[in-house]
């Protein structure tokens, strides 16, 4: 049925190129950015609250950090909204200078107090984006004494152990280190049901209030997000003065409007459209590797998939190359290594992708965990592309070594809060980690704090998945605190390979964030974290 | 002769009884209806919250994300009150509706009542077109199909309505985009205006076309136009395909009868036969289909509304069941409800005036 309706589709868009459709002149305004992308994602506007990346893009665009990433080298930290900063001799304080004589939308100034109320919120909130800092030791209890405005312009945070500045420094180039205009949000601060302040958390679903490039001037879920050009922007030259994002969800409907010019930019194309921009002449596509890995977890607590010959023989039976070729062309990298490409500590690519397609050694691991005769096993997985392609995929190949592979479709809030219940055998998922080094990752998938039912860890993706070893927690909690790069390298080499033997997840892609644009676009940078509204020019 | 005095007044008292009477019988029968109603709408959204609540779907999950620890996670999990029993939670739930809060929808952040003044009127505005189409199509085809059974025409007509009926909306809509947007460039793509017109419009009734022309905003008006025009088409198509299919076949019931043979033999003309004489006496059944059709368009069709990316009441309700978001699948329930419950009354409406009978 899928197949089919892709098909006709196919062809119908490909009796539309013959047509000329694709010589149609841009329609768009000339000092606006349009987009098409699918934006049913989006929940909240509130940086603390924020966990996938459509959101994260856009208020990226609104808001600055205090620590920005380069536009080129997403490993590179540059000055955001602190000019600069210094940290301690024992590495414990961290003093940022904040830049004097910004102003907030509201024409309230940019202040230390309203930096310091931003990070404190985010602990206070609770949400997924507090992890950032409480793994660094940060926490709400704390918070008080942790964070701390000095003076108008000066912040200091206080962690209790001298982590690598490299690696803390990160949580504050993301969403969780914007500078919110505090008095702005304050009188809409609310109370929640335990009594506890909001923090402005339910204003802020609908409404932005900080320092940035753009401004939010509407957003209308499932239909428009519009930003406006920050005319007083401290930042330099916006050449767009606005960013439209309109919402489609159909692959072959935005492809239509590409072609006609009704848009500047398509987000959500699947393999077919994207093939057919590459090959046109009008379009382009611009790609970036992003963080986020696609894998298959299985759950220790089973008493096959436990077994770590079963999930070395689930590793062969994948055809990663063949895929990256075929199915993933454009959208994905082929990768085994829970340190993604790009991240300090990544393996080099002849070790990062170490499995192929190869079904006697499958066969071999399989008969040494004593499942010869093979086993049946569930896997689920959500809807999205690529899941189930590679759920499929893997099913056919698995059921050449006698493994009955039973695949369940299932909406995104239903497969979460079934890993949440370390309730499955075999799961496809991806997951992005929130700063370009291995630590991040390894202290999802690989630390484990607690591995007991009732610990209800369910933040850590190696509890759900019920994976508990001893020199894993070890290794991963030493490897953070050495100062010395290259001895911090040659330990997560060490852990990811062992990973690779021992752990619960087989990871088998890297994502590709394309863009496909008209020719006119230019400058529309972006990189593994961040898209830059603000270099696009037309 | 001298009219007696007491027999006026016995008579105006008789009258008053009478309308006293009447009016008594009316307010009973506006109270039998209103309670059946009423009984109707808590039944359907008992029903739906209970079968809402089995569902294995997981609203706090939708709000806070896979990131978030477990302390987050219980407490959303109250704030949702999702930690009461389940009549409790019920309970709660109508009492606030009946104060008219329909709560907060977890995927817009914003009232559910909010959200239907601007989806509901989008649907409502492409299902109108759409059975206008329908309609202004299907009755013609099946009139003229009826008299010409068997011809041509009737299988014309017939293979026509079969792909209409048959053909998925979500293919049509996409055929729809290629040919007339892309290659032809005769409508609007995706969404219900020009990018260049998104926010000019200031929604007082939420129908585009409506609030382009009083904002006196022509461009405006005639950019939704282009817009709407494809969609509509795609869903009246179908529509005309099942006003056409059933008013043939009416049609050539009321055909057979002996009235029209008779009007035949005495000269009238065939036109003059078919719509002064047969079609009047199809018009209470069509009413009945008419408005089953719309009632069918008034409910959203998702995978229309997916392709032409319009912002409508089908993919709202859909997209709050994936979220387990109930605030949302209960208001939509009592929506699509009511838009049968009015319907139901506009038809009864009209058969008492179509139908002499019944007056």
């Amino acid at each position: 049925m899928r197949a089919g309706r892709t098909g006709l589709v196919a062809a119908a868009a490909a009796m539309a190129l013959a047509w000329g459709g694709a010589e149609s002149e841009a329609r768009t305004p000339r000092d606006a950015l349009v987009m098409a992308w699918n934006i049913d994602a989006i929940l909240t506007m509130d940086p603390a609250q924020i966990g996938e990346v459509v959101t994260d893009e856009i208020v990226n665009n609104v808001c600055d950090p205090l620590i920005f990433l380069d536009h080129d080298d997403p490993a590179k930290m540059v000055p955001g909204l602190a000019e600069r900063w210094e940290v301690s001799d024992d590495g414990l304080t961290y003093t940022f200078h904040l830049r004097r004589g910004l102003k907030h939308p509201s024409g309230n100034p940019v202040t230390a107090q309203d930096a310091e109320w931003s990070i404190r919120r985010v602990l206070h909130l609770g949400f997924g984006n507090a992890a950032q800092y409480t793994q660094w030791g940060l926490s709400k209890e704390k918070a008080e004494e942790q964070i701390r405005a000095i003076d108008d312009h000066t912040l200091q945070i206080t962690v209790p152990q001298p982590w690598p500045p490299s690696l803390f420094l990160y949580v504050l180039t993301g969403r969780q280190g914007f500078v919110l205009d505090r008095k702005a949000i304050e009188p809409h601060v609310a109370t929640r049901t335990d009594g506890s302040p909001d923090y402005g958390n339910a204003w802020l679903k609908t409404n932005l209030a900080c320092v940035g490039p753009y401004r939010l001037t509407r957003w209308t879920a499932s239909d428009t997000v519009i930003l406006e050009r920050n005319p007083n922007y401290w930042g330099g030259d916006v050449p767009m003065r606005r960013v439209i994002i309109r919402h489609v969800v159909e692959s072959a409907a935005q492809r239509l409007q590409l072609e006609r010019g009704d848009i500047d930019v398509a987000r959500d194309l699947n393999a077919e459209d994207l093939a057919a921009v590459d090959a046109s002449p009008t379009l382009r596509l611009n790609g970036a590797l992003r963080h986020q890995l696609y894998y298959i977890g299985a759950n220790m607590d089973h008493p096959i998939l436990g077994k770590d010959d079963v999930r070395m023989a689930m590793r062969y039976l994948v055809d990663y190359q063949g895929l990256e070729r075929t199915v993933m062309r454009y959208s994905g990298k082929a990768w085994n290594s829970f340190a993604p490409q790009g991240a300090f500590g990544a393996l080099p690519p002849e070790r990062g992708l170490a499995f192929r397609l190869d079904i006697e050694k499958a066969r071999e691991h399989l008969a040494r965990a004593g499942h010869a005769e093979g086993f049946t096993v569930k896997l689920m997985h959500g809807t999205a592309f690529p899941s189930p392609d590679i759920a499929q995929h893997f099913q056919a190949n698995a059921a050449k070594v006698g493994i009955k592979v039973e695949i369940e479709q299932m909406a995104s809030g239903q497969l979460f809060s079934r890993m949440r219940d370390r309730n499955f055998e075999l799961a496809f998922l991806a997951w992005s980690p929130g700063y370009p080094d291995a630590d991040a990752n390894a202290m999802r998938h690989v630390f484990n704090p607690d591995n007991r039912p009732e610990a209800k860890q369910t933040m850590f993706l190696s509890w759900r998945a019920s994976f508990d070893r001893p020199w894993f927690n070890e290794a991963v909690q030493r490897a953070r605190l050495i100062r010395d790069e290259e001895e911090r390298r040659q330990l997560y080499y060490e852990i990811q390979e062992r990973f690779m033997r021992e752990g619960p997840f087989m990871y088998n892609f890297q994502q590709i964030r394309q863009l496909a644009m008209r020719n006119e676009v230019r400058e529309l940078k972006h990189h593994a974290f961040k898209v830059f509204y603000t270099t696009a020019r037309k | 002769m001298a009219v007696d005095g007491t027999a006026v007044a016995a008579g105006a008292e008789a009258a008053g009884r009478e309308r006293a009477d009447r009016l008594r019988r009316l307010g009973r029968e506006v109270f039998r209806q209103a309670s059946a109603v009423a009984i109707s709408l808590f039944g359907l959204l008992a029903i739906t919250f209970f079968i809402g609540r089995l569902l294995p779907l997981d609203p706090v999950v939708a709000v806070i994300g896979d990131d978030a620890p477990q302390s987050t996670y219980d407490m959303v999990y109250r704030e949702l009150g999702l930690d009461r029993p389940l009549w409790e939670q019920f309970a709660i739930y109508v009492g606030k509706v009946l104060q008219g809060d329909f709560g907060a929808a977890i995927n817009t952040s914003n009232r559910v009542a909010d959200d239907l003044l601007r989806v509901f009127p989008a649907t409502v505005e492409l299902a109108t077109v759409s059975i206008v189409i329908g309609v202004g199509l299907g009755i013609p085809f099946g009139v003229i199909a009826a008299v010409h059974r068997g011809t041509l025409i009737d299988h014309v007509v017939r293979v026509v309505g079969l792909i209409g009926y048959s053909a998925p909306n979500f293919w049509l809509g996409l055929m729809g985009l290629v040919v007339f947007y892309a290659m032809l460039g005769w409508v609007g793509g995706p969404g219900r205006v020009s990018v260049f017109y998104i926010d000019m419009i200031e929604p007082r009734t939420g129908f585009l076309l409506i609030d382009s022309l009083l904002a006196n905003e022509p461009e405006v008006f005639w950019s939704a136009v282009e817009h709407i025009v494809l969609p509509a088409s795609i869903l009246g198509y179908s529509s005309t395909a099942y006003i056409a299919r059933m008013t043939r076949s009416f049609m050539l019931e009321q055909l057979s009868q002996e009235y029209v043979i008779t009007a035949r033999v005495k000269g009238l003309s065939r036109a003059r036969v078919v719509w002064r004489h047969a079609f009047p006496n199809i018009m209470v059944q069509l009413v009945t289909v008419i408005a089953l059709a719309y009632a069918f368009l008034l409910e959203g069709a998702v995978l229309t509304e997916t392709v032409f990316a319009w912002p409508g009441f089908g993919r709202y309700l859909t997209l709050g069941l994936l979220a387990g978001d109930m605030n949302v699948v209960l208001a939509c329930t009592l929506i699509v409800g009511l838009t049968f419950i009015v319907l139901n009354l506009i038809s009864d409406i009209l058969y008492r005036l179509l139908d002499p009978r019944t007056r």
